[in-house]
């Protein structure tokens, strides 16, 4: 039994002849948050439902901590939390009965649906029907529910999709903590910014394959481009220059930079997540 | 199997039909509307024909043709014409006879008589045939001759059971109705958190617990039986309809339960929203209703009414709750009952089953 919380080797799915996912590989260790990134349709969530039980592989195998999917599905099961990404919770009940009705599913005995919905800002609104609540507070709701078991993995899809700045602070927020407590966390979106702000590592899956798998560092490493982009103005005019750092005249075309005329700003510029999945993929996150 | 996990979603769904107030609204109406009606209707059934005659001296004809509690009460009149204004009037009796005053004497002689017979609209026409023919008898025992047909051995072959001068009243007929339209109303209930479990996709939520589709489909089947089996027995109790025979009563109802809990998830799978519940739930209705219309009408019902899935439903209730019948004599319609139970109730679990598995 491998230390990985877990391990996905040659995962393979298709709906009738579309293949959603193909060959895809990869672990994660307790404590580690991976992000799945892709535009929509890339097979982002076809990997999750494979790792929740949601549907089974065509081909491949799947590990989650030390128990194997779906032979072992219940003892899984009993230690994981998924937020979807659609809004499944009940309208008609209070947010306190929502996370009451699922703790008891997980036989929790004892359990405090007001601690949870502290945790997640809901606290004061915890006896009002969810019909009521805003999209964000609905999110935060089901962010509260797969948390409910104190699970050991933790299946995030597009957790902070169209949400409201208070309520994806308050979610990353949440992940990390979770991710800080030893929790291994897979987070989908098509967010590079939430994707490199919150990922130990990132997956670029296209057309159901992983592209690359890395820390966003080492991506933008290997695969972007940095510069220095300096204002200056001489006498009336202004001129902007671009010094890509990557080259061996660095430092001479930075130097010679600087030395011409009064200098406005200066800004470093790197690659973003988004650079280089277009690099690998040929298209843009957003499609 | 997840006891707990099955209760948990049990109790869940309790909680949201007692909140969709259209459901709540509707069993309690439907509940409060059928008894009402029922306490309205008919207990009683008159099988006797009130007939009127205008020539007196002839009810001795009638005594010889008519048997003892044959079903024909006599009336005089004085003349064709008081008689004809009291059948118009709508006071008097429905049928009429207006002989002439030689009535006897013609026929006996052979020559010709003319008879009169009045008739309301309401009459049916083989009445209208019966009473001709009484007629004709009439006048055969009047000119001294033997009748024409002579069966020396009667033999009577009755088709279905022989209900006669013990016909079930229109409250007792009705009861299966009611009951189906309760059960209906559960069914559509059932349908309708089926439906709304698989559209907001809550059940995917639940599905990734410890909870299998198993619990699930268990949790449902369980509900909507309880749920249609309670509304049934509590209506039929307010009807008063429990007496002697409420064991096989209860056991109709629970197969009701079961059969409608089968069309109810099979509705709930493959309905989208309310209408399209509501349409779904007619068209198994349609089918349903046809053997509980039947019974209203006295004879022996098609052989296709007797295919239908609720017909064993409708005899068990009628046979148990107006005439007392047991486990015996209802043997056939309870098996009938049993045999689409089980074919609904697992076409229901195969149909939601298989949604669950696809979303």
């Amino acid at each position: 039994m491998s230390d990985n919380a877990i391990t996905v080797r040659d995962l393979t799915f298709s709906y009738g002849t579309t293949r959603a996912v193909q060959d895809v590989n990869f672990d994660v260790r307790p404590g580690e948050i991976l992000g799945i990134l892709g535009p929509n349709g890339a097979g982002k969530s076809t990997t999750i439902k494979m790792l929740t039980g949601q549907l089974l592989p065509e081909s491949g195998s799947i590990e989650v901590l030390g128990f194997t999917m779906p032979a072992q599905r219940d003892q899984i099961q009993a230690r994981i939390g998924v937020c979807f990404e659609e809004k499944n919770v009940y309208d008609a009940m209070t947010a306190a009965e929502n996370l009451a009705f699922f703790a008891r599913l997980f036989s929790l005995k004892d359990f405090d649906p007001m601690l949870m919905l502290e945790k997640v800002d809901l606290s004061d609104r915890a006896h009002d029907r969810v019909s009521e609540y805003s999209k964000g507070m609905r999110q935060r709701l089901m962010m509260a529910r797969s948390l409910i078991n104190t699970p050991d993995v933790l299946f995030l899809d597009e957790p902070t999709d169209g949400l409201d700045p208070v309520s994806s602070r308050t979610i990353r927020s949440l992940i990390l903590n979770e991710a800080a407590r030893g929790a291994a966390v897979v987070l989908t979106t098509h967010d590079m910014f939430e994707a490199d702000e919150l990922s130990d590592r990132v997956a670029f899956i296209d057309e159901g394959l992983v592209l690359a798998i890395d820390t966003p560092e080492e991506l933008k490493l290997a695969h972007g481009q940095r510069s220095v982009k300096i204002r200056s103005r001489n006498g009336d005019s202004t001129t902007e220059t671009t010094v890509a750092l990557d080259t061996e005249s660095s430092a001479a075309e930075l130097r010679d930079a600087m030395e011409h005329g009064e200098i406005l700003t200066i800004h470093t510029e790197e690659a973003t997540l988004e650079d280089i999945f277009v690099e690998f993929a040929g298209r843009s996150l957003v499609t | 199997m997840n006891t707990s996990a099955i209760k948990a979603i049990i109790s869940k769904d309790v909680r949201a039909f007692t909140r969709d107030r259209f459901y709540l609204f509707m069993t309690f109406l439907g509940l409060a509307f059928y008894v009402g009606i029922f306490w309205f209707l008919p207990d009683t059934v008159n099988e006797t024909i009130e007939m009127g005659i205008s020539q007196q001296g002839l009810e001795a004809y009638f005594d010889t043709l008519v048997e003892e509690d044959g079903g024909l009460a006599l009336a005089s009149f004085e003349s064709a014409e008081a008689l004809e204004s009291a059948i118009r009037s709508g006071d008097g009796p429905a049928v009429g006879l207006a002989f002439p005053s030689d009535f006897a004497a013609s026929v006996a002689d052979g020559a010709g008589t003319e008879v009169t017979l009045f008739v309301t609209s309401a009459v049916p026409a083989e009445v209208r045939g019966a009473l001709s023919s009484m007629v004709r008898e009439m006048a055969y025992l009047a000119a001294g001759n033997p009748a024409l047909v002579v069966l020396p051995t009667e033999t009577e072959i009755l088709l279905g059971t022989d209900r006669a001068g013990d016909q079930a009243s229109l409250q007792e007929t009705m009861r299966p109705m009611f009951v189906f339209f309760m059960l209906m109303i559960e069914m559509m209930a059932l349908a309708t958190l089926v439906a709304t479990e698989i559209q907001t996709r809550t059940v995917t939520a639940i599905l990734v617990t410890p909870a299998s589709v198993s619990d699930v489909l268990v949790a449902k089947a369980v509900l909507g039986t309880v749920l249609a089996f309670s509304q049934a027995v509590l209506l039929m109790a307010l009807i008063g309809s429990f007496g002697a025979n409420s064991l096989v009563l209860l056991f109709a109802l629970l197969l009701g339960s079961i059969l409608v809990t089968g069309f109810g998830l099979w509705a709930g799978s493959v309905g989208r929203d309310f209408l399209s519940i509501i349409y779904w739930s007619v068209l198994f209705l349609i089918p349903l209703i046809i053997p509980a219309i039947a019974v209203l009408f006295p004879g022996t019902a098609a052989a296709w009414v007797q295919a239908m899935p609720s017909w064993g439903l409708v005899e068990a209730i009628v046979g148990a709750s107006a005439y007392g019948d047991g486990f015996g004599e209802l043997a056939g319609p309870l098996t009938h009952l049993g045999i689409w139970c089980v074919a609904a109730f697992f076409a229901g679990m195969l149909a939601l089953r298989r949604k669950v598995v696809r979303i």
